[in-house]
């Protein structure tokens, strides 16, 4: 039911099997697993009774202490029963065994499985990243009846992104800020912003905790001056360094990233970042179907589900394109510079060789690509 | 018991010296960031991406200042009722007097001081087609940016280099980046004070 060269379990719920090799996912060439069948579809007690077998097997046998100790389970056996209960408990049985259910519930149960067992991003050969994305977009379709674009573009060679933040041009319009929540389908409930914009007290240097990055006055504010901060993508970054479960990375061309997909949600990363740069999903995003951006990528702006991290990406659905990211393109008054820093003709390079530059918490070895620098 | 004392002392080297190699990460082989990129850098064989299909629409001159090319937005096209001289017949003195429709009564100059501008000091009053330096060069409208530099040259070197001003297009070459006038109202150059784009009302709370 499943090509061999998957990395993980699948099951054709609804399409016609094409290799009559017979392997399934358990790895056995005959049944036993409860998911092989010489039909292509089963009918709903036979599923019912291999669904039972493969979830407690010869637990039936047993009872009380014996059921909970007695049990010789290796990896396979617990993913197998894991799996066949997940299948249960996610109503795939429903919509998979009954005859009423249409072709479209069908794939949509097909697509939940296969995304629902896909590998983590990052191991992905590019074929499996499209077949990830062309998932999604069919699901997305399924559900909203709206065709969104996705991208699943890799770095690109000779890429280096990095980015430069004018402290002297800054007014504090938060033009970035607005364009970034848009740009990034972040939840409009919980107003989430990647990017903070801290209004500081002249001659007090960086007083980030007595600085106010939620004002609302007229702006510039006389006296004050303005400090962005957002993800600085860090070329030694500690929140890599720190995950789990490996759902976030550092891409050749410098993007730190996130897998939705694969993050766990422990929130691991958030606690390692010294520079407050990500953000967590206590609830389930939400963006009204008008303002949603179609322009996605598979590691940048698709919608997040809740208990996944997120953070700026430097627009990687942009910016790989050779775009400048939403809030650069937003500023009003030129503070941000955003380039390729292998480039030697690119005017990032130019304001790092140039201008007086300098970095947060430089002394922690994160090496942030985010420099500020003043006219 | 000789030989076994020796494969004891040669199995603790190794691990002492397992232990010196792999505790230090080394994963990366430059000291920082600007190391690495000093280093990558100079093998650099240029990018497929391009800016170009993000310019469309632009209408760009190509100009070479102080070792740096890029293009910049053309202005003459974008000004309403160029060429001056189409209303500009007569020489300015005699428009005034006339009874003739009053024109740019609404620009106010708040650029320097009168002592130091006024209109003809970048406006030439006998080719009103053109501008004019201090000393009487004619400057073209569409490289309004040397007229700018007569005063502003440090920001001049700023806006040449990149760190001054802001790129239209993407990051990607061909470099485009718009030109004093584009940000700056020439009569009244500096920036208005507004409110903030948005404000969180969500963080209010939490922080309550």
């Amino acid at each position: 039911m499943s090509r061999s060269n998957k990395k993980w379990f699948s099951l054709n719920l609804s399409r016609k099997q094409n290799d009559d090799s017979g392997t399934c996912g358990c790895g056995k060439t005959s049944g036993g697993c409860g998911s092989h069948s010489n039909d292509a579809e089963m009918s709903e007690e036979e599923f019912y009774h291999a669904a039972v077998n493969a979830s407690i097997g010869d637990e039936r046998e047993k009872d009380g202490f014996d059921q909970v100790f007695d049990v010789k389970m290796d990896r396979r056996t617990a993913f197998r029963k894991l799996a066949a209960s997940l299948l249960i408990g996610a109503g795939a049985v429903n919509t998979s065994c009954s005859m009423l259910s249409s072709d479209e519930s069908k794939e949509k149960a097909q697509i939940d499985w296969e995304e629902q067992f896909k590998g983590n991003y990052k191991l992905m050969t590019d074929d499996e990243k499209k077949n990830t994305v062309d998932r999604l977009v069919r699901s997305y379709q399924l559900r909203t009846g709206k065709t969104i674009s996705m991208s699943s573009k890799n770095a690109e060679e000779d890429v280096l992104f990095g980015y430069a933040f004018n402290i002297s041009k800054c007014q504090g319009y938060m033009d970035c800020v607005s364009a970034c929540v848009k740009e990034n389908n972040q939840d409009r409930n919980s107003q989430m912003q990647y990017i903070r914009i801290h209004e500081m007290k002249d001659g007090e240097g960086l007083k980030f905790d007595e600085a106010d990055d939620n004002y609302y006055h007229e702006v510039p504010a006389e006296g004050h001056f303005y400090l962005g901060t957002q993800c600085f993508h860090c070329d030694n970054p500690p929140c890599v360094e720190v995950c789990p479960v490996q759902a976030t990375w550092r891409e050749d061309d410098g993007l730190v990233v996130v897998d939705y997909d694969w993050c766990v949600g422990c929130r691991y990363c958030m606690a390692a970042c010294p520079y407050d740069g990500r953000r967590f999903n206590w609830s389930k995003p939400e963006v009204p179907e008008e303002e949603v951006n179609h322009n996605q990528h598979y590691l940048g702006n698709r919608m997040r589900k809740k208990g996944v991290m997120e953070k700026c990406t430097f627009c990687v659905q942009r910016s790989r394109e050779g775009k400048n990211p939403a809030c650069v393109e937003a500023c009003p008054t030129g503070a941000r510079i955003f380039g390729n820093l292998l480039d030697p003709n690119s005017t990032i390079r130019w304001v790092l060789e140039n201008k007086k530059v300098f970095r947060l918490k430089e002394d922690l070895g994160t090496e942030p690509k985010f420099w500020y620098f003043m006219d | 018991m000789m030989s076994s004392s020796l494969f004891v002392n040669r199995s603790l080297c190794l691990i002492v010296f397992c232990m010196v190699f792999f505790s230090c990460k080394h994963e990366d082989k430059y000291h920082g960031v600007m190391e690495k990129i000093e280093a990558e850098g100079e093998h650099y064989q240029g990018v497929s991406l391009s800016s170009e299909n993000y310019l469309e629409g632009v209408d760009t001159i190509l100009i070479s200042e102080g070792g740096h090319t890029f293009l910049i937005p053309e202005r003459k096209n974008q000004i309403k009722l160029y060429a001056c001289t189409e209303c500009h017949s007569k020489p300015l003195a005699e428009m005034q007097e006339g009874d003739i429709k009053k024109a740019h009564w609404d620009i106010k100059i708040v650029h320097a001081n009168e002592k130091a501008m006024n209109c003809v000091t970048c406006h030439n009053p006998s080719n009103m087609d053109e501008l004019r330096s201090v000393t009487g060069m004619s400057i073209d409208f569409d490289n309004s940016y040397n007229l700018c530099s007569q005063c502003h040259s440090k920001q001049f070197e700023d806006w040449k280099g990149g760190a001054h001003g802001k790129r239209i297009g993407g990051w990607a070459p061909p470099r485009a980046s718009m030109t004093c006038v584009n940000c700056h109202n020439p009569h009244q150059p500096h920036f208005e004070s507004r409110w903030p784009a948005r404000f969180n009302t969500q963080k209010v709370k939490e922080r309550e």
